[in-house]
């Protein structure tokens, strides 16, 4: 819709900007909204922290400068204190901004693109908003309309998020909870859930991970669980003992940005005759089920498209596992044969790619299991600039330096 | 009295003259009046005269009528029945004593050997009850059914005697609890045993009327027949089953919204020994044995309606006339006499259909009513609730009280649409039966039309010219050697021009669903609404016909019904007919079939709470 800059900017526009409110932070040390987080240990991390910190800036005396950086600031930290997706953060945010002040007098100033950069830091408040789902309600175009003024970017993006983000809310057929739960067997359930589309369908966990709490990697017995429908069973028991079925996969399921491995257990299609019943004339009690007669459906009833149809075999069964490897796929295939017995006589033939059977976190993340137990990184609630960064910055720089993927070392270390 | 009654049945030979010969059936099937609709032929000598019985016969019915009328007025306790779920054994031996239970059985058994309009005359005054009909229904109508239509002499001479007598009492074994209407879902077998000698029955079934009463079964199972290329099949059997064999268990009674009297259970049959003797018809001929059963106990649910709905247009009309309000009474006000022309309407027309129906199946031959039948009892059924419904609406709180026996009256008829194949399962019966019939005889002239014969496809388009045009359609039902009297010409030129309209909608549906009509289930719906509607008018046309021209009392009357009921079947004939002719997304049936996937696919009705905001 309109042009934004990602949080993370480059540290040398920021300087370039407001000068004169960088001046004066740094010359009263260090700024005022780098200390509330840690002074706001005691309230916790998550969204108690955000709103003491925005509750601390309110009181600080002085005059209201920076007020662009703290904005894009506490956008950047908004997702780690989980306040992403809470309307009432970003009113708090658009609290912040001075009112009136950045209104446009007069239409000829209108006309010539007033406040470009504090625009965009509303727009970008608005941004985050629409990545997170978050609809803006009046209150927000109330805000927006002291701040900005009338007809301005941001108010115009507001009223078109208010247009369109009510409609858009529930285009999703297969809705995923707002947060999904960590990588595992929880989201192997949803992973399944969401594809193996048959409410009737059996979600079985052969296997509980051990430990626990464990993810795939690194665990001792990886989770496996299964979806069939008893569709399916009975598909499988028309497949019969004569011919092999297949294990294939990894086949990459993405929920959200989680990846999932699932496999899928089938069979090659039957030859016609065998996969429907004879039918019968003793079968319908009642009422005839075929009509005795040589006259065929006539084109202009024929409301099917013309579809070129590939053949393909049917699905038996579907499981998202642990590890990829023969041993625990087997397994599953052992779990089945409770339900399916003429497994146990069936050739199964396992077809397994190389694809990544695991779950893995973002392409190209750490690949190395996590060796320490480190609480995940305390959130900063300062600008995206990493070079000023206190504490845990340090064991963070080994860990991407060690890594074959890494990214490049963040600038001006 | 019950000396007096008994003294009756040993008179009733005496009182029979040749009447007894009334059951030879010999000649070969012919197809009867409905199948001919779908080709858009009216056989009115099958419907014309209306049928009659002989002054003897009558005279016989007459006389039965009496006494079980008397007995059901006096001596059956609905609401008790109702109460107890359970027919007390008195009553139910004063129905023996009537000989109620043998019904249809032949003199020679011990029978009261009736034909199928004297059976549908009683049924009118059984059904008074609703628990005592279905027990005898399920008794004689299907229970014994088996014995009587494909049982061997020794059989028949066996088992009817005590059946008759009301001794015994009879149960019909088809559904179990994975198989309603699909045989091939029967799961009970019979194994034949090393010497051949008897079968060794086992399964379980469910919803059995008359289940915990029974003696004698028929019990419907898989057996192992070889075929005719030499394989082993599974092929259902009929089988007679006493209780005595044993192994038969029986649940305890169902607990029921309506008929609360009549005995339902489940049946279990654990190793029972069933000697080879007892297999009704041959050895995988079973589900030919369940058809004939199944669509030979029908029609008499159309007489039996109308017998309940007549009694509750008295009741109500009793209120009505003596209630008031606002200074007026009930039967003053418009919307209240528009109810009880209503069910004076259906009653009418249900009796007619019921009556025509029994009597061309008692005609010499062996005609196949089985449609007409099926007919009957959806239009029958339905009318019932209906007018059920708004006796009860007549009546407004009263109705609903359980001390009067109105809402006993409402539980009761539910069941009709229900039971004897529902209605839904019927419809397709008459529609693809007739379907079938049409197809037969109109497949060459549709094939040609497809293929381009340019003569015979202009003659069809001239056709339809002509149609459009407004044609004269005369099948001689009126005019100067017609058959209906003059004063129903507008009704019965009426039920010409649908039967001709309706041949012709067969024909286009033939020619553009082919043998995948079966499939259209909505098509078929519409169809069988219409040729109900058009025996239905048949029927009632051909009664007050003869009626006025015989002079019977208030003939005007039922000249009225029948013109009320014409003229409203009419339009609803043509609407259909309309529809019919129309593509799937013009006649709503892609909508309908859309929405409903919807809410399967969720198995919830999937809208938003209406209070629901997005923001």
């Amino acid at each position: 819709m309109c042009q934004h800059s990602r949080p993370e900017g480059d540290p040398a526009g920021q300087a370039s900007g407001d000068a004169s409110g960088d001046a004066s932070q740094k010359a009263s040390g260090a700024p005022v909204w780098r200390r509330p987080p840690r002074g706001a240990q005691g309230e916790g991390q998550g969204p108690a922290a955000f709103v003491a910190a925005l509750a601390a800036l309110e009181q600080a005396p002085g005059r209201r400068v920076g007020r662009l950086e703290l904005v894009a600031a506490a956008l950047a930290a908004m997702p780690a204190l989980g306040v992403a997706r809470d309307r009432e953060a970003y009113h708090r945010l658009l609290r912040l901004l001075p009112r009136g002040v950045w209104v446009p007098r007069g239409p000829f100033q209108r006309l010539l693109a007033p406040f470009p950069r504090q625009q965009e830091c509303g727009l970008q408040i608005l941004e985050q908003m629409e990545q997170y789902g978050v609809i803006p309600d009046a209150e927000t175009r109330f805000l927006l309309l002291g701040v900005f003024g009338p007809h301005s970017r941001p108010v115009r993006k507001c009223q078109r998020m208010l247009y369109w983000l009510p409609r858009l809310r529930h285009v999703d057929p297969h809705p995923l909870p707002p947060s999904l739960p960590p990588s595992g067997l929880a989201t192997a359930h949803l992973g399944l859930r969401r594809i193996a589309n048959d409410p009737d369908a059996h979600i079985t966990v052969y296997q509980r991970p051990v430990p626990d709490e464990g993810d795939d990697e690194g665990s001792i017995q990886p989770y496996i669980v299964g979806a069939q429908s008893p569709d399916q069973q009975e598909l499988l028991a028309r497949h019969g003992p004569a011919r092999p079925v297949f294990v294939e996969g990894p086949f990459p399921l993405w929920l959200r940005s989680t990846r999932l491995s699932y496999y899928v257990l089938r069979g090659d299609p039957l030859p016609p005759h065998l996969r429907e019943d004879p039918p019968d004339p003793e079968r319908s009690l009642y009422y005839p089920l075929h009509l005795d007669l040589d006259l065929e459906r006539g084109p202009w009833d024929d409301d099917d498209f013309d579809v070129e149809e590939v053949e393909e075999g049917p699905v038996f069964a579907l499981c998202i596992a642990g590890a990829g490897d023969r041993h625990t796929l087997g397994k599953w295939i052992a779990g089945l044969q409770e339900a399916n017995p003429v497994l146990g006589c069936t050739p199964v033939v396992f077809r397994l790619g190389d694809g990544e059977p695991t779950t893995a976190g973002a392409p190209g993340g750490h690949p190395e299991p996590r060796l320490e137990a480190a609480p995940p990184r305390p959130v900063v609630l300062g600008p995206p600039d990493p070079p000023r960064r206190h504490g845990h910055s340090t064991s963070g720089d080994t860990r991407s330096g060690g890594g074959p993927g890494a990214p490049p070392a963040a600038p001006g270390e | 009295m019950m000396r007096g009654l008994l003294l009756l049945r040993a008179l009733r030979p005496a009182l029979r003259g040749a009447a007894a010969v009334r059951r030879l059936r010999t000649a070969a099937p012919r197809p009867a009046f409905a199948k001919e609709l779908f080709v858009g032929t009216l056989r009115k000598e099958e419907v014309f005269p209306y049928p009659e019985i002989s002054n003897e016969e009558l005279e016989e019915i007459n006389q039965f009528v009496g006494p079980v009328e008397k007995f059901f007025n006096e001596e059956v306790d609905s609401k008790k029945i109702d109460q107890d779920a359970k027919i007390p054994p008195e009553t139910l031996k004063g129905l023996k004593d009537l000989g109620l239970f043998g019904m249809q059985i032949p003199e020679e058994y011990g029978g009261l050997g009736l034909s199928n309009t004297m059976y549908a005359r009683l049924g009118e005054i059984t059904s008074l009850d609703g628990s005592i009909a279905v027990t005898l229904a399920a008794h004689q109508a299907i229970g014994l059914k088996g014995i009587l239509i494909a049982g061997t002499d020794e059989q028949k001479a066996k088992y009817l005697p005590r059946l008759a007598s009301g001794e015994h009492i009879a149960a019909f074994c088809l559904t179990e609890p994975g198989s309603g209407s699909d045989a091939a879902s029967i799961q009970t077998r019979a194994t034949l045993s090393e010497d051949g000698k008897y079968f060794l029955l086992n399964g379980s079934k469910v919803w059995i009327s008359n289940g915990g009463l029974a003696n004698i079964f028929t019990v419907f199972a898989r057996t192992e027949v070889v075929d005719k290329d030499g394989q082993l099949k599974d092929k259902i059997t009929a089988f007679i089953v006493e209780r005595d064999f044993g192994g038969v268990t029986h649940g305890k009674p169902e607990d029921k919204l309506g008929i609360r009297g009549s005995n339902t259970c489940e049946v279990h049959f654990e190793n029972t020994k069933v000697p080879i003797e007892n297999v009704i018809g041959e050895v995988g001929g079973g589900f030919k044995v369940a058809m004939n059963i199944l669509n030979s106990g029908r029609f008499s649910m159309g007489s039996a309606s109308a017998g309940m709905i007549k009694k509750l247009i008295e009741m109500t009309a009793e209120y009505a006339c003596t209630r008031k309000q606002f200074n007026k009474k009930l039967s003053e006000f418009g919307l209240i006499q528009e109810k009880f022309c209503f069910m004076a309407v259906k009653a009418y027309v249900m009796e007619s259909m019921a009556y025509l129906t029994a009597g061309m199946m008692d005609r010499p031959g062996f005609p196949d009513c089985s449609v007409e039948a099926a007919m009957v009892k959806v239009f029958s059924s339905e009318g019932a609730w209906a007018c059920v419904s708004e006796a009860l609406q007549i009546l407004g709180g009263l109705g609903y009280m359980k001390d009067y026996p109105y809402e006993r009256y409402l539980r009761d008829t539910r069941i009709l649409l229900i039971f004897e194949g529902t209605n839904e399962i019927l419809r397709m019966y008459i529609a693809l039966t007739g379907m079938q019939y049409a197809g037969k005889i109109l497949t060459d002239k549709i094939k040609q039309i497809k293929k381009g014969n340019v003569g015979m496809a202009l003659g069809e388009f001239l056709n339809k010219v002509q149609d459009t045009m407004g044609r004269k359609v005369d099948y001689g039902l009126v005019g100067d050697r017609g058959v209906v009297h003059p004063s129903l010409q507008e009704s019965a030129k009426k039920l010409e021009e649908n039967i001709y309209y309706f041949g012709a909608t067969v024909r286009g549906l033939l020619s553009r669903f082919g043998k995948t009509i079966v499939e259209e289930q909505l098509v078929l719906k519409r169809v069988a609404d219409i040729v109900i509607n058009l025996y239905a008018m048949t029927a009632a046309i051909s009664r007050a016909s003869r009626s006025i021209s015989i002079g019977l009392r208030n003939h005007d009357h039922e000249v009225l019904l029948t013109n009320i009921f014409c003229m409203e079947a009419y339009f609803k004939n043509n609407y259909a007919m309309t529809q019919l002719e129309k593509y799937a997304d013009e006649n709503l049936d892609d909508s309908i079939k859309k929405a409903a996937k919807l809410v399967l696919e969720k198995r919830a009705y999937t809208c938003s709470h209406p209070l629901d905001r997005t923001f």
